[in-house]
């Protein structure tokens, strides 16, 4: 694999040459309709990214002469310089200089530039009035000149799409083949199948790499935003970005966008304090706010922290019991971190004023629902007084999950591992019925558990979530999952393993139903259903709430 | 996801008698009726006692019924999703769906066949015991659905209309009503 700055090189050349093709188009239209002022303009144009682009990698040769190129048709653009004969030559012979040393970025034993060339752009540039360009030598041709394409191809994220879906298909067929082959136990076909697998797998890898974006291409839309949010709260904040490097998927990011800058506005105005504030709290008068992002196993984490009022916690406790939420004797046992939680319920909103930024009723249920739809995770940190981080944990690709499959009254489901905690198997002495439902003691903290059978096939009647008796077995396996900072115990019939999946959408009509994310196919030819697990959750806490109110 | 619009009734493994008239359908049916007027060609199958059908162009597939995976909280006329051919299809039980009383299944190898139904914007797949038969009659000998039925009907405006084919009263659906939007919203609570 190739580094990332070899990368950014290849994309710089191959943009460059894309530039270089692009001027020599333009200035010899231009030769022809000197008095177009599109055509200059574009140029102009053109000179100018090209320089700022070479500058920013270090090619400085190449901004160099871009920079005086540019000086040169701005002359022209504003009627100092004729577009005369003479100069056009000059011109010409500065642009092919452009494209000799794009080409020749990596040869070192490229020499320096032609200096009476050089001279005569310089001269041109400082509009020195008697002519002392030195024709002769400029007039050259350069034989060698190869014709050549970029290296490069520009690809609508549509056509990625569709190869990553077909990509999720040939997966499928594949597990299906090694199946077979691994039941029929023909030498060749195993060969063949195995071969298959690793073309597969290749295949798959390179699709997901080709979808990658660095999260620098939505970070550096920040600074520009936090500043003009900012002034127009009268704010200072200071905003440190990192983590520009770590790769995403390109539809993953588009998703979270909106929700990232939901939470920076909402960290600006309702978070950071004004500065006479901060300073009467011994705090600096400019806020900080940073933007981090960081690889996390299989997933990428992003953090945005704050350093401002923080969130109080008796405020949120007050509004759960006040939202019909919770009763006041079930909020003050609630841990900070299940406390916190309910921000991200709909309709429960802690701004009191509408500002330009921020507060229109588009709350954080939103930003999750987003989080959610991507197979992400969202939580919160808060300290009053000291600021709030939000902590979004994101898969790197939407195609292909790590999941855990297991059985449920003889039907495949899948937990995709991002919202799974972790696995205990326990007896049934060691659950307990309270308050209509189970609980388990898990390494010290208690945990709501249900049996999904029990959740999922019973009649919604005669369901009864907190009857041990209903269990089957002695042993059983418990899948803890968690959702918006509450963990939640799912009994299974039988545990399978873990395994890449490809999830495949449900189509419709089925794709109103959101107690599953999708479907995978086993190897086996079995369908498999995906769980969703904020679903489940949701479903589960509805249960809850319909038992407690009869 | 990659459609499959032209394998309609082109890989089915239950002939679907395209050609072949059923066994009702008089061939005189089809003399009798002028050259030039417009034929309907439908599917015919039976739910409880009555014979249903459904028109060609509405329906992909017919295939022997694959196994289907149970999809855990969803309505009763959703049986649920099955693998054909690599798409993952919903698989409706209509009669459930239009409260008909189910006729003990005459075919004693409990073989069930579905048909693929594709409608604008979903595919589901349709359970009938009987293999289904195809049927080809005049534009002319469908009624519109008697008025009451359609008034009283709000939202079970699915009947196109009924045909009448020698002594048998074919009730013509519109499949791309079969799901109104309030079971759609059914679904999803």
């Amino acid at each position: 694999m190739k580094s990332r700055e070899q990368e950014y090189k290849e994309i710089f050349i191959a943009e460059a040459l894309e530039y270089f093709d692009a001027l020599n188009r333009h200035i010899s239209d231009l030769e022809k309709r000197p008095q177009e002022d599109k055509l200059l303009a574009e140029i102009f144009r053109l000179l100018h990214n090209l320089k700022a682009n070479a500058k920013a990698i270090g090619y400085l040769r190449i901004s160099d002469v871009s920079h005086k190129l540019e000086t040169a048709f701005s002359l022209i653009r504003n009627k100092e310089l004729q577009f005369s004969d003479e100069i056009v030559t000059v011109l010409f012979e500065g642009v092919d200089l452009l494209g000799e040393l794009i080409h020749n970025i990596d040869n070192e034993n490229y020499g320096e530039p032609d200096p009476v060339l050089l001279r005569n752009l310089d001269i041109i540039v400082d509009n020195l009035s008697d002519s002392t360009i030195e024709l002769a030598k400029v007039q050259r041709y350069n034989p060698t000149k190869n014709l050549s394409l970029s290296e490069l191809v520009y690809i609508q994220i549509k056509k990625l799409d569709h190869l990553l879906n077909l990509v999720g298909e040939l997966v499928i067929d594949r597990d299906r083949i090694l199946s077979i082959s691994r039941e029929l136990g023909n030498d060749e076909l195993k060969s063949v199948s195995s071969h298959l697998n690793r073309i597969t797998e290749e295949l798959q890898y390179s699709i997901m790499d080709a979808r990658l974006v660095s999260i620098g291409s939505l970070f550096n839309k920040f600074p520009r935003i936090v500043r003009d949010i900012a002034i127009a709260e009268k704010k200072e904040v200071d905003l440190a970005l990192s983590g520009h490097d770590i790769q995403i998927d390109r539809n993953i990011l588009q998703i979270i966008t909106d929700s990232l800058l939901h939470l920076v506005r909402n960290a600006i105005t309702h978070g950071i304090e004004k500065p006479e504030q901060r300073e009467k709290k011994g705090k600096s008068r400019t806020g900080k706010l940073s933007l981090v992002a960081r690889n996390d196993r299989e997933n990428v984490q992003i953090q945005l922290s704050d350093d401002g009022n923080g969130i109080d916690l008796v405020q949120v406790r007050k509004a759960i019991v006040e939202r019909n939420f919770l009763s006041t004797a079930a909020v003050e046992h609630l841990p900070p971190t299940e406390v916190l939680s309910y921000l991200f319920e709909p309709g429960f909103s802690l701004a009191k004023e509408v500002t330009e930024f921020s507060g229109r009723g588009v709350g954080l249920d939103v930003v999750k629902n987003a989080v959610d739809a991507i197979g992400g995770r969202i939580w919160v940190e808060s300290e009053k007084g000291l600021g709030t981080t939000f902590i979004l944990q994101l898969p790197t690709s939407i195609a292909v999950k790590g999941a855990l499959l297991f059985e449920v009254d003889s039907i495949f489901y899948a937990i995709p591992l991002i919202h799974t905690e972790q696995v205990v198997a326990m007896e049934v002495s060691e659950l307990h019925e309270v308050g209509g439902v189970l609980v388990a003691d898990v390494f010290g903290e208690t945990i709501t558990v249900v049996y999904l059978h029990e959740l999922l096939n019973v009649k919604e009647r005669e369901m009864n979530l907190g009857d041990k008796s209903r269990l089957k077995g002695l042993v059983q396996n418990i899948i803890i999952v968690s959702y918006n900072n509450r963990k939640l115990g799912l009994i299974v019939d039988k545990l399978y393993r873990q395994q890449d999946i490809v999830v495949k959408p449900l189509s419709k009509p089925l794709d109103a139903i959101d107690l599953y994310g999708g479907v995978t196919l086993l190897g086996s030819g079995n369908v498999c259903l995906v769980l969703d697990v904020p679903a489940v959750t949701r479903y589960f806490i509805s249960r809850r709430q319909l038992v407690a109110a009869e | 996801m990659p459609s499959k619009k032209n394998t309609a009734a082109q890989a089915a493994p239950v002939p679907v008698e395209e050609n072949t008239p059923a066994p009702a359908n008089g061939k005189e049916q089809q003399e009798k009726s002028k050259a030039n007027e417009p034929l309907l060609h439908l599917i015919v199958f039976k739910l409880g006692a009555e014979y249903y059908g459904i028109k060609i162009e509405q329906v992909k597939e017919v295939t022997v019924t694959p196994s289907i995976t149970r999809m855990p909280r969803t309505p009763d006329f959703v049986k649920g999703v099955a693998n054909i051919r690599g798409d993952i299809i919903a698989i409706m039980d209509l009669e459930e769906r239009f409260g008909i009383k189910p006729v003990p299944a005459s075919s004693e190898n409990g073989i069930t066949y579905t048909l693929v139904i594709e409608a604008k914007e979903y595919s589901i797949g349709v359970v009938v015991k009987e293999v289904p038969q195809s049927l080809n009659l005049s534009v002319s000998k469908m009624d519109k659905a008697p008025s009451f039925l359609q008034d009283i009907a709000v939202q079970e405006n699915y009947i196109e209309g009924l045909a009448k084919v020698d002594n048998r009263l074919i009730i013509v659906l519109d499949m791309y009503k079969i799901l109104s939007g309030d079971e759609i919203k059914q679904l999803s609570s």
